[in-house]
C-alpha cells in the first residue's frame, strides 16, 4: 500500500478582472486539509474489482433478472451481457440463495408467493371459461332500471405509473368520504412479469384490501411478448397478442370483481405521442375492451380516449373549462397533474353514478 | 443512467480501468473520457447529447470570441449573448410550457386571442445544472478568472458524468486545472472515495426512500386525508428525505469522482446545524448557493446601496432561486419565504438588539426551513393551503412509527452533533485500507440492496431541476 503523500491542490489562476472576491468556499482543499489518506490508483482497482466480485457471487442473478426486464435495446443487451455469465457463476457457487434468505427481511416488497401467477393457467385453479351470464350485460343498456346504489366506503386505485398521479387527485376528491387505496406499482406491465405479476399482485391486493371497487389505469409500459399456446413467444401487436394481453387483463378483472362483490372501472389509455408506442396502445386498449365483455355489469370501460385525444390523435393541450390547458407530461405518455386532475373528475362521476359515496 | 443502478455499476468500473489506464496520455483519456461521459448522458435518450454538445459549442464560440476581444463594450455584449443564449436554452427546455401556460391564462381571462402553442416539451437530464456551469465558464472567461480552454477541456467540464445530472455545480476555475496535468496515480483518496459512495447509497435509499414510502409521498400527495400529527411529521420526514436524497447523490458524484482522481467542491455541511437563513444557505447546495450570488446577487449589485436594494437584491435572487428549482408556483412561492426569511434576518440584526440563545435560534430556523419545505414538496397552492389546514385537525397519528422518528432525529440530530466526533469518524474512514473497504461496500450494496422495492430505485429528486 502506498505511503500517504501531500496531495497537489488545483491551481487557480489569479482574476483580472471584475470577479468577486470570497474566501475558498468550494473547500476543494478539504481532503487534504484534513488528510484523507491518499493511496495508488491500482489500489482503487483493486477495490473496486473486488467490489465488483462479491457482488457477482453474491447477486449475479439479479443483474441478469435486470437486464431480462429491460426493452430490447442496447443497454438490455449489456446488461444481459454480464447477467447471464454473472448468474451463471453465482449459481454454480450456490451462494445467491443464502443471500436471499439472510437479506428478505430487509425487502420491502409485499410477499405475492401462495398467489397464482399468469403462468398459471385458469383451469388449474379451478376455473374455466365462463359462459354467457347476466353479469355481460349492464340492466341500463336494456332499458331496465339501474340496480340501487349501495354504499361506496373502500376503493382501490391501481396500475403503472398512468395511475400516479391518478390516484392522488381521485383520493382528494373522495376525502372524507372514501377509504382510497393507493397502489401504483411503477414500471410494471401486464405483458411482462419480472417486476410484479399482476395475477398475483391483483389476487393480493383483493385478499388484503377488500375494495368494494377497483380503478386500473395501466398501460404505458406494455408491448413485451408473452408466452402463447404451446409456450410459444407471441411479439406485439398481433391479434395473438391482443388475445394474450386480454386474457391477462380478463384474469385480473375477475380477481377484482370478486365473483360480482365489487366494480371494476378500468381506465384505456389515450393516444401517446410515439407512434411505435401509439401501436401497443391501440392493441391495449382493443384488449381491454374486449376483455371486459363477460361481466359489463361490473366492470366498466372507462374509455379515455375520446376524452384525451378525440380520434386517437395525440395533443399536448386540450380545452378545460373553457380554457386551453396542457393535459399531457413531455414523455407524451402520461396525463401531467391538469390531466390526472381531470379525469379524476371524470372517474368519480363514474363512481357516483354506481355508488353512493361516504355510506 | 442513475449511481444506484446495475447498469452504472457495470458502466464505473469499466470507466475507472479505462481511465486510469490511459491517464498518463491525456491524447487518448480525454475522448475516452468524454465519450464516456457522452454514453452516461445517452442513457437517458440520446438526443439530449445533441443539446449538450450545442450547449458546449456555443459557449466555447463566446469564450473563444471574448478572448481575442479587448473593447470591453463588445466584451460585455459578447458576454450578454452568450448567457442570453443559455437561458434561452434553459427557458424554452424547461420554463416554455409552464410560461405558455399562465400567458395563455391571462389572455384568455381578457378575451384576447393569440395563445401561445401548448405544446410540452421533454426536459433534459441535468439541463440545470450543465447550463450554470457553461454560464459560470463564460463569464469567468469574461471576468478573466479563467483563461478560455481548449473545446476538449471544456467540453469534460461540463460533460464529466459524476457531476453532470445533478451537481454539485462545478466552477470552471474549480475544474479545468485538474485537466491541466494527468491525475496522480500514486495520490487518490480510495478510501475516502468509496466511503462517500457508501454513505451516499444508504443516505439515499435506505432514509430518504424509506421516509418517502412510509411517511412523506402519502401525507404530501392526499394531505386531507391525514390528521395534524402525521401532517407535522410528514413535514420534517421530507426535510430529512430530501437532505439525504441530495446530500446522498452529492456523496456520490464526489466519491466517483475522487476514484477518477478529480476533486469537486462540497455541496452540503450539515445544514440543519444552521442558526439562521444566511447559515443555512452557506450550507445547503453550497455550488448552487455561489452561484447565485456571483452571478446574480453580486451582479445586482449585492450589499450596495443600502438595505432597501440588498432587500431587493435578496428578494430576486431567492425568487429566481426557486424558479430554477422547477415550473411551479410552489418553488416560486418558496424562494420567496427564503428571501423573506433572508430579508428578516438581515433587519433584525440591523436594527435590533435581540440576542437569542443559539438553542432558541436554532429552533426557530430548523422550523421555519423545514415549512419552507412544505411549500416546495406541495405540487400546488391549493395543495399547500390543504396541508396548512390539516394542522387544526388533532386526530390519532396513523403514520409514526418507531423507524420513521428515528430515521428523522437520526438525520437531524447527526448533524448537531460536535464537528469534532464527526471529523474523528470520517478521517478513520479515510484512512481504512481499500480493500477492506471495497469489501464492505460490497457488502453495504448487497444489504442496502435488499432494502430496494422491486420498482428500482426512484429517480432522485433532484433529477427533475
Amino acid at each position: 500500500m502506498a505511503e500517504p503523500t501531500p496531495p497537489t491542490p488545483p491551481s487557480t489562476p489569479a482574476p483580472t478582472e471584475a470577479a468577486p472576491r470570497h474566501s475558498d468556499d468550494s473547500r476543494m482543499s478539504r481532503f487534504q486539509a484534513r488528510g484523507a489518506r491518499r493511496f495508488r490508483a491500482r489500489d482503487a482497482l483493486i477495490s473496486v474489482g473486488l467490489t465488483v466480485i462479491i457482488l457477482v457471487v453474491l447477486v449475479g442473478p439479479s443483474i441478469r433478472k435486470a437486464g431480462e426486464q429491460m426493452n430490447p435495446g442496447v443497454g438490455r443487451s449489456v446488461i444481459l451481457l454480464v447477467g447471464r455469465p454473472a448468474a451463471a457463476i453465482a449459481d454454480s457457487l450456490g451462494l445467491t440463495h443464502i443471500t436471499h434468505d439472510a437479506t428478505a427481511w430487509l425487502s420491502p416488497d409485499q410477499s405475492l408467493s401462495g398467489y397464482p401467477g399468469f403462468a398459471t393457467p385458469v383451469a388449474a385453479i379451478g376455473g374455466q371459461a365462463p359462459p354467457v351470464t347476466s353479469d355481460a350485460f349492464d340492466p341500463t343498456t336494456l332499458g331496465l332500471p339501474a340496480p340501487p346504489r349501495r354504499p361506496l366506503t373502500r376503493l382501490l386505485v391501481t396500475g403503472d405509473s398512468l395511475s400516479e398521479p391518478l390516484d392522488q387527485y381521485l383520493a382528494q376528491k373522495l376525502a372524507g368520504k372514501v377509504d382510497v387505496i393507493q397502489d401504483p406499482h411503477i414500471g410494471t406491465a401486464i405483458s411482462n412479469t419480472f417486476i410484479v405479476d399482476w395475477a398475483q399482485l391483483a389476487e393480493s391486493q383483493v385478499a388484503q384490501d377488500h375494495p368494494q371497487a377497483v380503478v386500473v389505469f395501466i398501460g404505458a409500459n406494455e408491448g413485451f411478448p408473452m408466452a402463447g399456446p404451446g409456450g410459444v413467444q407471441v411479439s406485439c401487436c398481433s391479434t395473438e397478442w391482443a388475445a394474450l394481453y386480454a386474457s391477462r387483463a380478463r384474469r385480473m378483472m375477475d380477481t377484482y370483481r370478486q365473483q360480482g362483490a365489487a366494480r371494476v372501472y378500468w381506465i384505456t389509455v389515450p393516444a401517446v405521442r410515439e407512434a411505435a408506442k401509439q401501436k401497443i396502445v391501440r392493441a391495449v386498449d382493443a384488449a381491454v375492451e374486449v376483455a371486459a365483455q363477460p361481466w359489463a355489469d361490473q366492470v366498466r370501460i372507462i374509455d379515455s380516449v375520446p376524452v384525451f385525444t378525440p380520434g386517437d390523435v395525440y395533443r399536448d393541450a386540450m380545452p378545460l373549462n373553457g380554457t386551453e390547458t396542457i393535459v399531457r407530461e413531455s414523455d407524451g405518455i402520461h396525463l401531467n397533474d391538469a390531466g390526472s386532475d381531470y379525469l379524476a373528475g371524470i372517474v368519480d362521476g363514474v363512481l357516483q353514478r354506481d355508488w353512493t359515496l361516504g355510506g | 443512467m442513475i449511481f444506484p443502478s446495475i447498469a452504472f455499476a457495470i458502466f464505473f468500473p469499466i470507466v475507472l480501468f479505462l481511465s486510469w489506464t490511459l491517464m498518463p496520455r491525456p491524447a487518448r483519456w480525454k475522448p475516452f473520457i468524454l465519450l464516456a461521459s457522452y454514453v452516461f448522458y445517452a442513457a437517458a435518450d440520446p438526443r439530449f447529447c445533441l443539446l449538450l454538445a450545442g450547449a458546449t459549442l456555443f459557449n466555447q464560440l463566446a469564450a473563444f470570441v471574448l478572448a481575442r476581444v479587448k473593447p470591453p463594450r463588445q466584451r460585455k455584449a459578447i458576454v450578454s449573448v452568450a448567457v442570453a443564449g443559455d437561458l434561452l436554452l434553459l427557458g424554452v427546455f424547461k420554463y416554455y410550457s409552464f410560461f405558455a401556460q399562465q400567458v395563455d391564462d391571462v389572455l384568455n381571462r381578457l378575451h384576447l386571442g393569440l395563445p401561445l402553442p401548448l405544446v410540452t416539451i421533454a426536459l433534459p437530464v441535468g439541463i440545470s445544472f450543465f447550463t450554470f456551469q457553461a454560464i459560470s465558464y463564460t463569464v469567468d472567461v469574461y471576468r478573466g478568472v479563467v483563461k478560455p480552454a481548449s473545446l476538449m477541456d471544456f467540453a469534460i467540464y461540463l460533460s464529466f458524468f459524476p457531476h453532470l445530472v445533478a451537481g454539485p455545480i462545478v466552477r470552471a476555475r474549480e475544474f479545468l486545472p485538474q485537466l491541466a496535468s494527468p491525475r496522480d496515480p500514486e495520490h487518490v483518496a480510495v478510501s475516502a472515495g468509496l466511503g462517500l459512495i457508501g454513505l451516499g447509497l444508504v443516505k439515499k435509499v435506505v432514509i430518504a426512500d424509506y421516509l418517502a414510502r412510509a411517511i412523506a409521498d402519502r401525507v404530501f400527495a392526499v394531505p386531507q386525508a391525514y390528521g395534524a400529527p402525521d401532517v407535522i411529521l410528514a413535514a420534517y420526514a421530507y426535510a430529512a428525505q430530501i437532505y439525504c436524497d441530495f446530500s446522498g447523490y452529492t456523496d456520490m458524484a464526489i466519491g466517483l469522482a475522487l476514484l477518477l482522481g478529480f476533486e469537486f467542491p462540497q455541496n452540503f455541511d450539515r445544514p440543519y446545524r444552521s442558526l439562521g437563513f444566511r447559515e443555512f444557505w452557506r450550507r445547503w447546495h453550497m455550488t448552487l448557493s455561489r452561484f447565485l450570488r456571483d452571478f446574480l446577487y453580486i451582479p445586482l449589485g449585492g450589499n450596495r446601496g443600502g438595505e432597501w436594494f440588498r432587500a431587493r437584491n435578496l428578494m430576486l435572487t431567492m425568487l429566481l432561486g426557486g424558479l430554477w428549482h422547477g415550473a411551479a408556483w410552489n418553488f416560486v412561492l418558496w424562494g420567496a419565504f427564503m428571501g423573506g426569511g433572508l430579508v428578516a434576518e438581515h433587519f433584525l440584526i440591523d436594527h435590533t438588539r435581540l440576542h437569542p440563545p443559539a438553542w432558541l435560534r436554532w429552533i426557530i430556523t430548523f422550523n421555519l426551513i423545514v415549512f419552507g419545505w412544505v411549500l416546495f414538496r406541495s405540487t400546488s397552492l391549493s395543495l399547500i393551503g390543504t396541508y396548512l389546514s390539516r394542522l387544526t385537525h388533532w386526530t390519532a397519528p396513523t403514520l409514526w412509527s418507531v423507524p420513521v422518528v428515528v430515521a428523522v432525529v437520526g438525520t437531524v440530530g447527526l448533524q448537531l452533533l460536535p464537528s469534532g466526533e464527526m471529523r474523528t469518524v470520517r478521517d478513520r474512514f479515510d484512512r481504512v485500507n481499500p480493500i477492506l473497504m471495497g469489501a464492505g461496500l460490497a457488502i453495504l450494496i448487497v444489504l442496502v440492496g435488499a432494502t430496494v422495492s422491486s420498482q428500482g430505485v426512484p429517480p432522485f429528486i433532484y433529477f427533475r431541476f
